[in-house]
């Protein structure tokens, strides 16, 4: 068995996901359109996953609108308005590439990856309709004061009804990264909209939703039978559903606990790693970072190459930079956070999650110091 | 300790190439030559999984790994060379092209530039001071694509493989646990292999719809959507249906014709005579007179009188297209060849 540490790429199906999910593949198979009974149960069972899916993050059922996947509800999302759009340097391949199709500004982060509220409101503009920030990085880990950013942006929004300007004015999060470790509660978070992903809480891939507060009006990106209020059309996936219904609740249910077990684990990971190479960067910020996460550098090491070597002791971790490097591209976050570029590509992104326990960690640090060795001697040959 | 770069394709051969040298006491490091990156339409190109075959392996024996970028050299030398001959209605060989100018030549020189003493790849090949000789497996022989790699190059070349034949290769590379002991074979240069060269083709020229024509009748038969399409020889692909096969006998790229026949006995399918240009010796110049030659990769070695430039073939070979390569040899020895006027 292998030892898997890349949980912020891909999560296993919880075995009471699958569960919950297996009669709606096969004898609760009905299209919840349909208007016999058997169908219309299964509409009543897709309605109350959505229902309880809603109440877990604080919302109304109307609110949310199922997707396939978290780049789905982003691109959703930024296709629901016209106008100036600001981000952050950091954030994830889909909400850069949704932004780029608009007129945008991208707000710099600090050297721990975190933005300051008040660039984010000096970014926005008369005519800015939508900030977006992540709750918090894929790669580095770090937790946006999104808070903060709510607040500022209520602010302005006073401002702005004082000056006689329409404009909607929406704050964003894609906090897909975030569930399971954070709380997810709309209001607390104090979003308009927010993208949640089934596939990193122990759920199905290819299931996301997209929550938008009732003053959102969100423009449809796909068009036919009228499903989800008209907002997505397409069969409901209702297996889906219903299992990112049961994860999201289990996530919510431990959270609590699980935040306090993972990040002892990987204190305890980094504090062994930095132990035995005095060397080794550090990156995400120290105190806001989610708790399974442990993004290393190793100078002048090719992260890939450790992969690789990992992968023959059976431990599976990321790259801490998205691209190989010898694809000519390097992370764009790790570029932000003013990475030399000789640190950023000897990169490891190591995710913990549910399955990881001391065992896991020691066999963990083990290998990595081992293969760290083995690469910090191949080359003082 | 002599350094040694291999080229490593993330194949079993070129990996276990880098494993026995390693084994043999050689400085190595593999090098990924990055020749052809883009996908075509529905076949992705598999250049980034096969970089990573071949650094794992790389990593997995210790060695020091490169990328040498070689799109640009690649897609004039090699690419643009075997359309440009296509369009002339030829029947070039593009793995011959990119032995000579990339593999043996630019791999060779940027190698040495970077400190080696000598380059390997997995050719099944022996090469002995320079004098290229025919695999142990006489199945798997890659010389015909090597007859136009210099002595010189040669000289500063090895092919670990030569000695063994591929069950052995792929024995061997299971034993030393390599991750790409498995790994199928592939055929050729990746985006022809698998799409076939029609396919490739196309994205390069325009159809351009003309005449299928039967060459004893003179009559119209069928219709084809361009003439590049179409090689000597070649059964497949004729939209005509009904009764015996048609065979392709030959072409007339101005007027975009192609001539076929029913007849397998056409006097344009069988040769006896070839004449050759771009006559390459790896060493020295062969003395006229008997030689074996191979007019396809492992095509039955025949006997041919070699005068000058001609080649009379005691045996007729059927389908000698304009463009291909005849290599010659002497014993096991690959002393050249040249391309078919």
């Amino acid at each position: 068995m292998s030892v898997y540490l890349d949980h912020a790429a891909a999560t296993p199906l919880d075995p009471a996901v699958l569960a919950a999910m297996q009669p709606y593949f096969s004898e609760a198979f009905y299209n919840p359109s349909s208007p016999y009974a058997p169908a219309v149960a299964v509409r009543r069972d897709y309605e109350a996953a959505k229902g309880a899916i809603a109440s877990t993050i604080g919302a109304k059922s109307g609110e949310i609108t199922m997707t396939a996947g978290a780049t789905e509800s982003i691109n959703l999302a930024f296709a629901s308005g016209g106008g100036h759009i600001v981000t952050t340097v950091i954030e994830h391949q889909s909400v850069l590439a949704a932004a780029a199709r608009a007129d945008h500004t991208l707000v710099d982060v600090d050297k721990n990856g975190r933005v300051d509220p008040a660039n984010i409101g000096a970014a926005i503009r008369p005519d800015t309709w939508l900030v977006s920030v992540a709750l918090a990085n894929n790669e580095i880990g770090t937790i946006q004061p999104l808070g903060k950013i709510a607040e500022i942006i209520k602010q302005i929004r006073d401002e702005r009804l004082a000056a006689g300007n329409t404009t909607p004015l929406y704050l964003h999060s894609d906090a897909s990264q975030g569930a399971g470790q954070l709380d997810m509660h709309v209001t607390r978070l104090g979003v308009d909209m927010l993208t949640l992903n089934a596939a990193k809480v122990y759920g199905p891939k290819q299931v996301g939703l997209l929550y938008a507060a009732r003053t959102v009006r969100l423009s449809p990106q796909i068009v036919g039978g009228g499903q989800e209020s008209g907002l997505r059309s397409g069969t409901e996936n209702v297996a889906g559903v219903i299992g990112f219904a049961k994860a999201l609740q289990q996530a919510d249910e431990h959270r609590h606990s699980e935040v306090m077990r993972l990040s002892k684990l990987r204190d305890d990971l980094q504090k062994r790693l930095t132990d035995a190479f005095e060397d080794a960067v550090i990156s995400g910020h120290h105190k806001y970072r989610l708790a399974g996460h442990l993004h290393i550098s190793f100078p002048g090491l090719d992260a890939e190459r450790l992969i690789f070597g990992l992968e023959a002791r059976d431990v599976l971790v990321a790259t801490g930079s998205a691209c190989a490097a010898n694809k000519g591209t390097r992370s764009h976050v790790l570029d932000a956070i003013g990475l030399e570029p000789s640190v950023a590509d000897g990169s490891l992104r190591i995710s913990l999650g549910k399955a990881t326990n001391q065992a896991a960690i020691d066999l963990a640090s083990e290998a990595i110091i081992a293969e760290v060795q083995r690469e910090k001697e191949r080359l003082a040959r | 300790m002599t350094r040694v770069f291999v080229g490593m394709s993330g194949g079993v051969d070129s990996s276990l190439t880098a494993a026995l040298l390693k084994e043999q006491g050689y400085d190595v490091t593999g090098v990924y030559m990055k020749n052809w990156t883009q996908d075509l339409p529905g076949l992705k190109c598999p250049w980034a999984d096969d970089l990573a075959d071949a650094k794992r392996v790389a990593v997995q024996l210790g060695i020091d790994f490169e990328v040498f970028d070689f799109e640009n050299e690649y897609k004039h030398k090699v690419v643009d060379y075997m359309i440009d001959e296509y369009k002339a209605g030829r029947t070039p060989n593009p793995d011959i092209m990119c032995n000579q100018e990339v593999k043996f030549r630019l791999f060779l020189d940027t190698a040495l530039e970077r400190g080696a003493d000598m380059i390997a790849t997995g050719h099944y090949a022996s090469v002995e001071n320079g004098v290229l000789k025919m695999a142990v497996d006489r199945n798997k022989d890659q010389t015909y694509f090597l007859y136009r790699v210099t002595g010189e190059a040669l000289q500063k070349t090895l092919f670990p493989l030569g000695g063994y034949t591929k069950p052995e290769v792929r024995k061997m590379a299971t034993e030393r646990g390599l991750t790409t002991a498995a790994k199928p074979d592939s055929q050729g240069i990746c985006f022809v292999g698998q799409i076939g060269i029609r396919d490739f083709l196309s994205e390069y020229v325009e159809q351009k719809p003309g005449n299928i024509v039967d060459k004893k009748t003179g009559k119209t038969v069928g219709h084809h959507d361009g003439a590049i399409f179409y090689t000597l020889g070649q059964r497949h692909g004729l939209d005509v249906g009904g009764g015996l096969p048609y065979y392709v006998v030959g072409k007339d790229m101005d007027k975009n014709e192609v001539y076929v026949s029913r007849d397998l006995q056409d006097e344009s399918l069988w040769r006896h005579d070839v004449q050759l240009q771009e006559i390459h010796w790896i060493n020295d110049a062969p003395v006229d007179g008997d030689y074996q030659i191979r007019i396809r990769h492992r095509a039955p070695l025949v006997t041919a009188q070699l005068t000058g430039d001609m080649l009379h073939i005691d045996e007729a070979q059927r389908a000698v297209a304009a463009g291909q390569s005849i290599v010659i040899y002497s014993g096991d020895v690959c002393l050249g060849g040249g391309i078919v006027v």
